[in-house]
């Protein structure tokens, strides 16, 4: 499996002069029954890029993230990270996604530091490099003597972290972050922004969900905003600026205005 | 609310018919026959023992009504979100709280008809009193119960008096003493006493309800438990979707957990073995049937006897073991990891493969001490593996694929 990735470094390697995308979303139309919630949706993640997925309740975040990390399957479209979707090859597929859900999901059988050991076991890592980073990691979050306790134990803020640790830990290209700051401390919240900064440079990709838009706007390279299962705009800051004029220079302002024009 | 209770009562009526399907599965009913059978016989067995000169007799009956007395709480079927959308209509719950003491207090009445009933030969070879005054008795009884659930309604309210919270009195002195007045000296006198016990308590029980505020914590609190110890009991016969089961760390069997490599094949072994030594589920119902058959073991006599009986155990293991392949299912990551299903299925043949065999070794040692017969504990030990071989090789991938 760790073939596979080198192989899959070497394509990038020579896509490199066209604009590398880690994750394509073309036409994508979805849901979780027959009435699609996603109504053709594209996007993409480029290399070494922070998007943030933005909209209200219910505007298809979710349900896009549950597409891409192949819980759901399109109706339509075609969903490629680095060029490979689900269909060609399920485990490379998946090999290159880490994962952090909204809501904290832990084994209730296992210990977190049995956690970590799943997670280096499950994407066939290599024990000490991936136990260093865990450490590592774990001291950032202050949980580095909590190794033995069971998730019975933890607070939500607490398990959110675990869930952060055990994605940080995967050297996985492509990172998926779904509302990542309801829970956590402002000191969390600054150490992962940080950790996603670090990782952004080694060159993965990530997307995140939030509603925390002050914060999107500082540290996001791009944003996509979903309105009722469509994208209504995407592009960089300046580049939301730059179509829609006038109503505002803040992400906050757009945001407002594109979602109150989707209302009416 | 009389509208909303019986709402309630028809959903929650038809989930218990539909866990109760699952109780009285064919296994059970058989064991079940043979259990009442056994107990009745035992019963009658006894009673040719007695006469109406032993001592302690008089003493048994009280006690005997007094514990099933206590049988059958107030089913109030109230929800966690009460507390916010009902709390406007507060003033109205007590219609709907009478309702419920109505359902619940028949549910317990029938209960008691039934004691009553099963009590009945004890009582005439022991005491020669006539139908009257065991009908009387019933009575008894029944009223009692009805002041219980009064009770019951009472500790819903704030605000109580701090001596009816006591449940040593009300439930256990004050109807011993007026059970034991009723059978050991006048049956009508206790007959009257329970009444006033009773009325009482639906004085009591009236006057809350016009002066104090429910509290609705308690009152929720005290229904989530009740529904929990029915939900508990569901679920050592079926997966109960609300009980997610107990988890103890279980350090002394970290011996057999250090034997997995970290290698990306045995993932799930990992996690399965974890799963089964750690969560209650699986390893009370792993626990319960494995001791069930060395003690069926070690009181059965003939020897095919006990192969059959060997071969059934593994195999009720085995098959009761299976919807554990799905235990992990609802964790997302489990969709992620880029591992293929053939290594999952391996992984877990792989467990209870070890748990299976470790059963087998148990009961043939069992065999080998119980009959100081190494022939059959041999030949148990070898059918009991060939058994395993074949349902982890052919029947469990089939049956886990189906879902």
């Amino acid at each position: 499996m760790r073939g596979d990735y080198v192989i899959m470094t070497d394509n990038k390697l020579l896509r490199n002069e066209v604009t590398i995308l880690t994750l394509e979303i073309s036409h994508l139309v979805g849901g979780y029954s027959q009435i699609p919630v996603l109504k053709d949706i594209s996007f993409d993640v480029r290399d070494g890029e922070l998007v943030g997925l933005i909209g209200l309740n219910g505007a298809g975040k979710s349900t896009t993230i549950n597409h891409i990390i192949g819980l759901l399957t399109p109706q339509k479209g075609i969903i490629k990270i680095n060029g490979v979707t689900i269909k060609d090859d399920n485990q490379s597929y998946k090999q290159q996604i880490a994962y952090i859900p909204e809501m904290p999901i832990l084994y209730q059988e296992l210990t977190l530091r049995e956690h970590i050991n799943l997670t280096i076991m499950a994407y066939g890592l290599d024990e000490k490099d991936a136990w260093q980073k865990a450490d590592k990691l774990l001291k950032t979050f202050r949980l580095e003597n909590k190794l033995d306790w069971f998730p019975a134990n933890f607070s939500k803020g607490m398990k959110q972290k675990v869930m952060i640790v055990c994605a940080f830990v995967t050297d996985a290209p492509l990172m998926i972050i779904d509302e990542p700051f309801l829970g956590l401390d402002p000191l969390a919240v600054h150490d992962l922004l940080s950790l996603i900064e670090e990782r952004k440079h080694e060159g993965a990709s990530v997307l995140m969900s939030t509603h925390a838009l002050d914060t999107a706007e500082k540290y996001c390279d791009r944003f996509v905003l979903l309105h009722d299962g469509q994208v209504k705009i995407e592009g960089s800051l300046a580049e939301l600026q730059e179509a829609l004029p006038g109503v505002g220079e803040s992400l906050d302002d757009i945001y407002m205005s594109v979602t109150k024009a989707g209302q009416e | 609310m009389t509208n909303l209770f019986s709402q309630r009562l028809k959903k929650h009526l038809s989930e218990m018919a539909r866990y109760l399907r699952y109780v009285f599965n064919d296994h059970f009913v058989i064991a079940l026959m043979f259990m009442v059978g056994g107990l009745g016989l035992g019963y009658s067995n006894g009673l040719k023992q007695l006469s109406v000169d032993v001592w302690w007799a008089p003493y048994t009956v009280v006690a005997v009504l007094t514990v099933i007395l206590q049988l059958g709480r107030l089913a109030t079927l109230m929800e966690d979100a009460d507390v916010v959308f009902l709390l406007p209509r507060e003033h109205s719950m007590h219609a709907y709280l009478t309702k419920s003491k109505t359902y619940s207090a028949v549910m317990a009445g029938l209960i008691q008809l039934l004691g009553w009933f099963i009590l009945i030969p004890f009582v005439r070879v022991t005491n020669p009193i006539s139908w009257p005054m065991l009908i009387g008795l019933l009575v008894i009884q029944l009223v009692l119960k009805y002041g219980l659930m009064e009770r019951e309604v009472v500790l819903r309210y704030q605000y109580q008096h701090r001596l009816i919270r006591n449940g040593l009195i009300f439930k256990v002195i004050l109807p011993v003493a007026i059970i034991a007045l009723a059978y050991l000296v006048n049956v009508w006198l206790g007959l009257l006493l329970a009444i006033i016990f009773t009325v009482g308590m639906h004085a009591i029980s009236y006057k809350r309800w016009q002066g104090v505020q429910i509290d609705w914590k308690r009152a929720i609190q005290l229904e989530n438990n009740r529904m929990l110890g029915i939900y508990r009991f569901f679920n050592l016969f079926t997966n109960v979707p609300s009980i997610t089961g107990s988890v103890k760390r279980r350090r002394y069997l970290d011996f057999v957990l250090a034997r997995i490599q970290p290698t990306c094949a045995n993932t799930y072994r990992y996690l399965f073995s974890r799963g089964i030594l750690r969560g209650s589920e699986f390893s009370n119902l792993y626990l319960r049937l494995t001791l069930l058959g060395m003690a069926l073991l070690i009181f059965i006599d003939q020897q095919w006897l006990v192969l059959a009986l060997a071969v059934l155990f593994i195999y009720l293991i085995g098959f009761q073991l299976i919807p554990f392949y799905f235990h992990f299912d609802d964790n997302v990551f489990t969709h992620l990891y880029p591992v293929t299903e053939k290594q999952k299925i391996a992984g877990f043949n792989r467990t209870t493969t070890i748990a299976l065999v470790a059963t087998a070794i148990l009961f043939s040692l069992t065999v080998l001490i119980a009959r100081l017969d190494w022939q059959t504990a041999a030949l148990s030990l070898v059918i009991e593996l060939v058994e395993i071989f074949l349902l982890v090789r052919f029947y469990m991938p089939t049956r886990l694929r189906k879902k």
